[in-house]
């Protein structure tokens, strides 16, 4: 059945959750004059966008195909193209991690001081677009909101960055441009073949998931999104723009960068390659597999010969990224749960990481680990917690990351036990970088004058994620529950 | 009474130490300190006050769900059986009397509130493993145990070499846990199910070839945390923590993980012959092993650490040989003179000057209370196994146990056991020599050592000493409790005729008072190690650091180098660059194009538009 109904609901939050960053972001550009005002406004912003989240979590019901609020109008008549802004529990589950961390981007992001206003009318417009990718189902919007995603974000590596800024700014737009281009032309090509063979053009993902292809046609297409998707995870061996972006970015962007941009790679891959081309993607499982591994190993062993904590963090996130892709290459329910809390846990536990070194850096103006030494005896609190959040990378159970990671290997080991097996071994290698990188920060003789601890700003953006840190940990089924259903849901539409 | 509330025997120690660790520097030094002794000595009362509800098959609890995905179902859920109570007892009770001696011998850190902290969070992790009632929640307690480990063993952070030692001890019992694991995820996949009694109950239904790599997968997982062959490097550089966590981790919570994993999971390993051969051959090559090395160790702590590792090796010989009950007798006797004997070397260690090295010991006893060298004595007999102490029976028990074990190959384990008694007495031996016997060697000023230091030993060399009672067999008139009292849980009965029980005996105890002879003969008056080739070697642990740094450590290393060098800057970016390299280059020809001088564009001109003309008129022609 072809809808073609516009459907709103009472109020339209979704589009109010979208746009309300947006708006944020013109109100502090025009009124660029205050900084303080600017702060406060995009804080306000973020914790207000957090806010409707948060009651769309606790209020709506899904219904039964798992959606819980759609809005659906048409847009440009002509192309058939609609606004369709709809949510179910992965896509909740995102839209959460999101706006929770764009508040604590917000709170990070404080010291700014060059261009106050456009740095936080970035962040808001990142928000905005980040937000647009997880909730549009149509690819039109989708791959709007995708490019709107990654203007800001360029932006911000290139002019609040590090010295290498604009090399590392234009590596990470050219890279992820190429792909995004790709991904266009396979928007436009399974548009016109689903409109010629039904007459109908349109660019919903749930009318296109019914156009008829063949295994030619679909390693195609599917290859165009893979594009994108691929190197915004990034895959190995798409990945090297990750560790120069996220070394030249400034604090807040590698925050984003690694928290949520990266994220998006795997959901378009969750969200619309894998539903669009289910004959391609059971063909390439087992790639996947395979890449997901050699990206664990690759990016676990080049994470343990940085010096740079940034390119540490990265590589680190690369390695678990590739436990992400290993737990959907294997198709089972419980790997797939697994794969979606880790990215969750991950965005938190490295976010935070991203967040202290930052911290760190303002302390002692080096984030190089041959030069920093001995933080805990000046820093105990920052240093405990940082110790938390490098644990938790590492896996250890109780904590954020080991949830998602033993449900992927689980769930994987009753498709493919070698990939489990040797998934777990990957966690060794974190435990070798991980532990390599708390010696050479924390532990030892300090070699600076003076460190102070943590400031009430500081407090206030770590005790919420350590919070969840070990949430995740202990009872993460508030998290997995949302994710049932469209978990289910997605795994059925494989033959 | 609900039973919920055996939930309490763990997280008592939970709470005190996250109490401590969050305000313990803002609160009085002796409320922290209160408040961690509180914390173990309290669920060592639990356990007492709980104790019925081990008896008939144990009790489970259930607190809430901890991961819900599909079939996979794991909840937070203890089980407080027979094999649980009587190591969940020792475990608190030792750590009681280790958290008071701490007291004492930390009481000028200024580090208090990470220390107890940390302590007490040891003792839930331990805890954790014990009462655990499916593996993954043993699993978080295993990887507790560790982590504490590296904290503590590095717990005087500013000095290079501890920090080193606790990171070394993580991983290597971490590459172990990768196998227990995989064995995890494996009994999963072939059970449905991670809770350890319906494990035990599917047990039958398994292949036998599954069971033997189940098995052994098992037990490199528990060698990992047992410190057993070949993961055993990191438990005598792990001295070099505060004494206090020595003991702890040898005595009470960490090494005996692995034996009591193993225990756990009897009903599934003992179902292959080959797994059980292996444990043993683990146990007794480690048992060996470590003796040797022991016997030419120069410094005090050390030759401790290599006696745990050898004693360990035993209880996984009685695992191997079937014998639950004789492995968990052995820990329970080894667990209360250990950490007396840890404790005492404390005290040795501070009434020698923070002196280590047992060649500048020698008259020490005279240098403070004369009841140190009694207590030092008699936990060393224990170790020795000098007849009718605590360790004489459990270990006898074990070579029992061995000896009787119908497999011919086990002759053989029980000649490296025998043997590895006699080294075990000459060593012990050696080591009371070397620090009371003669005069002072050393030169530095003995410390006063505190009563809170002092008195806490006294009730853990009772326990070894007398530990015997707990399962005293049968000809010396005792009921063999411990047996009884493991019901189903305890492997097999052993039923020996008395001549060869009386004929082992004698040959054990003659083997231990000849160590002690060899002991006296060399070691009563020496001055200076006697340093060949021989004893550099097992000074050095039989090389196995370097061996383990060629062989894993550096290919690791070179790797990271390759991969991040390499494929990453050289390979992908070297592509990429050359990409963009190629397509700048095109841009500067093309710009030559664009010179600026008007005669080039209208040459440029003519010449295309004549080329156009021709192209014309050839068409036209045509």
């Amino acid at each position: 059945m072809i809808n073609t109904v516009d459907t709103l609901p009472a109020f339209p939050w979704l589009s109010l959750m979208v746009f309300l960053p947006l708006s944020g972001a013109l109100l502090c550009l025009l009124h660029t004059r205050s900084e303080r005002d600017c702060r406060w406004l995009g804080l306000t912003v973020a914790v207000a966008t957090f806010g409707i989240a948060i009651w769309l979590f606790l209020s709506q019901q899904p219904n039964a195909s798992g959606w819980f609020c759609v809005e659906d109008i048409e847009w440009i008549g002509r192309f058939s193209i609609r606004y369709n802004l709809a949510m179910d529990g992965i896509a909740l589950v995102m839209v959460l991690l999101t706006t929770f961390l764009q508040i604590v981007s917000m709170l990070l992001a404080w010291p700014v001081r060059r261009h106050v206003g456009l740095f936080f009318a970035l962040l808001l417009i990142l928000e905005s677009g980040l937000l647009g990718i997880f909730l549009a189902q149509d690819l039109i919007l989708f791959y709007l909101f995708w490019e709107v995603a990654l203007i800001p974000m360029f932006f911000l590596i290139g002019i609040w960055g590090h010295n290498r800024r604009h090399e590392a700014a234009l590596k990470f737009f050219l890279y992820t441009l190429a792909g995004s281009l790709f991904m266009l032309l396979a928007i436009i090509g399974l548009y016109v073949i689903h409109g010629d063979q039904t007459g109908h053009y349109s660019f919903l993902i749930s009318d296109l998931a019914r156009t008829e292809l063949t295994l030619r046609q679909e390693y195609l297409l599917f290859g165009g999104f893979l594009a994108a998707f691929a190197i915004k995870s990034p895959l190995v061996p798409f990945h090297t723009w990750l560790p120069d972006a996220l070394s030249e970015a400034p604090a807040v962007g590698s925050l984003d960068l690694t928290g949520l941009l990266i994220k998006t790679g795997v959901y378009g891959l969750i969200r619309i390659a894998f539903p669009l081309f289910p004959n391609a993607t059971s063909e390439c499982l087992p790639i996947f597999g395979t890449f997901a591994l050699v990206a664990l190993f690759h990016a676990g062993w080049c994470a343990y010969h940085q010096d740079d904590i940034k390119r540490l963090l990265a590589y680190s996130s690369i390695s678990h990224l590739g436990l992400v892709v290993l737990g959907l290459a294997a198709w089972t329910f419980t790997a797939w749960q697994g794969s979606l809390l880790l990215m969750v846990s991950h965005g938190i536990t490295t976010g935070a990481l991203l967040a202290m070194v930052a911290m760190i850096r303002q302390r002692i103006a080096t984030r190089n680990l041959q030069k920093l030494s001995g933080l805990w005896a000046q820093a105990p609190c920052l240093s405990a917690l940082f110790l938390l959040f490098a644990l938790a990378s590492l896996g250890l159970p109780g904590l954020a990351n080991f949830s998602g990671e033993i449900l992927v290997l689980i769930g994987t080991f009753q498709t493919r036990p070698i990939w489990a097996i040797m998934g777990i071994a990957g966690v060794v290698f974190a435990a070798a970088y991980m532990l390599r990188l708390i010696q050479r920060v924390l532990w030892g003789e300090p070699t600076q004058a003076e460190v102070a601890d943590l400031s009430p700003r500081e407090w206030l953006i770590l005790i919420p994620l350590a919070i969840l840190t070990v949430w995740l940990g202990i009872y993460p089924a508030t998290f997995l529950k949302p994710l049932e259903t469209p978990v289910l849901l997605a795994l059925g539409g494989l033959p | 009474m609900n039973e919920t509330l055996l939930f309490l025997i763990p997280l008592l120690p939970l709470v005190c130490a996250l109490l401590n660790m969050v305000f313990g520097m803002r609160l009085p030094r002796l409320f922290t300190e209160t408040l961690a002794v509180t914390g173990v000595a309290g669920s060592c009362a639990l356990t007492l006050l709980f104790w019925d509800y081990a008896t008939e098959g144990g009790t489970k609890a259930v607190l809430f769900n901890w991961l819900d995905s599909g079939t996979f179902q794991i909840a937070f859920a203890l089980n407080f059986d027979r094999l649980a109570a009587p190591m969940t007892l020792m475990v608190t009770g030792v750590a009681t009397f280790i958290h008071l001696y701490a007291v004492g011998y930390m009481h000028k850190d200024a580090d208090y509130g990470r220390f107890f902290g940390l302590l007490n969070l040891f003792v839930f992790a331990m805890l954790t493993i014990i009462l655990a009632d499916n593996l993954l929640v043993l699993f978080l307690g295993w990887e507790g145990v560790g982590l504490c480990s590296y904290a503590l063993i590095g717990f005087w952070y500013q000095k290079d070499q501890n920090t080193r030692a606790g990171t070394k001890a993580f991983l290597v019992t971490r590459s172990g846990d990768v196998f227990l694991g995989i064995a995890l995820l494996w009994l999963f996949a072939l059970t449905g199910t991670l809770t350890i009694s319906e494990i035990n109950a599917l047990a039958q239904t398994i292949s036998p070839g599954v069971v033997i790599a189940l098995t052994l997968l098992l037990l490199v997982g528990a060698c990992g945390k047992s410190a057993q062959l070949p993961l055993m490097t990191w438990l005598a550089d792990a001295m070099a923590g505060p004494t206090p966590v020595s003991a702890l981790i040898h005595a009470a919570t960490m090494v005996t993980a692995g034996v009591y994993l193993l225990c756990r999971l009897f009903p599934l390993i003992s179902l292959s012959a080959v797994g059980m051969t292996a444990i043993t051959a683990v146990g007794a090559l480690t048992a060996l092993y470590a003796a040797t090395c022991a016997l030419a160790q120069q410094e005090i702590k050390r030759v401790l650490a290599y006696s745990t590792m050898s004693q360990i090796g035993y209880m996984f010989m009685a695992i191997g040989a079937g014998t639950v009950t004789g492995a968990m007798f052995h820990l329970l006797t080894h667990a209360f003179f250990k950490a007396a004997l840890f404790m005492a070397a404390g005290a040795v260690i501070h009434l020698a000057g923070d002196e280590n090295d047992l060649f500048k010991m020698g008259g020490i006893g005279r240098r403070g209370p004369q009841e140190l060298f009694w207590v030092f004595l008699a936990s060393a007999a224990c170790l020795a196994g000098i007849p009718l102490t605590g360790g004489f029976f459990s270990k006898d028990g074990i070579l029992l146990a061995v000896f009787s074990h119908p497999d011919p190959l086990y002759e053989f384990f029980w000649l490296i056991g025998m043997l590895t008694a006699l080294l075990t007495s000459f060593y012990t031996f050696r080591l009371v020599y070397l620090i009371f016997a003669g005069r002072s060697r050393g030169r530095n000023q003995p410390h006063a050592v505190s009563r809170l230091m002092r008195w806490p030993i006294w009730p853990l060399t009772i326990l070894g000493l007398a530990a015997g009672l707990i399962n005293l067999p049968a000809f010396f008139g005792g009921q063999e409790w411990l047996h009884h009292w493991y019901g189903k849980l305890a492997g097999q009965t052993l039923t020996p005729d008395h001549h060869t029980e009386w004929l082992l005996m004698i040959i054990t105890s003659s083997l231990v008072l000849i160590g002690w002879a060899v002991a006296h003969f060399y070691y009563r008056n020496v001055e200076k190690p006697r340093l060949n080739w021989l004893a550099i070697f097992l000074l050095q642990g039989w090389r196995t650091d370097r061996l383990i740094e060629q062989l894993l450590i550096r290919p690791f290393e070179a790797m990271a180098r390759f991969c991040a060098l390499g494929c990453d800057r050289v390979l992908l970016d070297g592509t990429l660059d050359g990409s963009a390299g190629l397509a700048k280059s095109w841009g500067v020809l093309a710009r030559r194009l664009v010179t600026g001088r008007l005669s080039t564009y209208l040459s440029a001109f003519a010449w295309g538009f004549l080329i156009f003309i021709g192209w014309f008129l050839l068409r036209l022609l045509k």
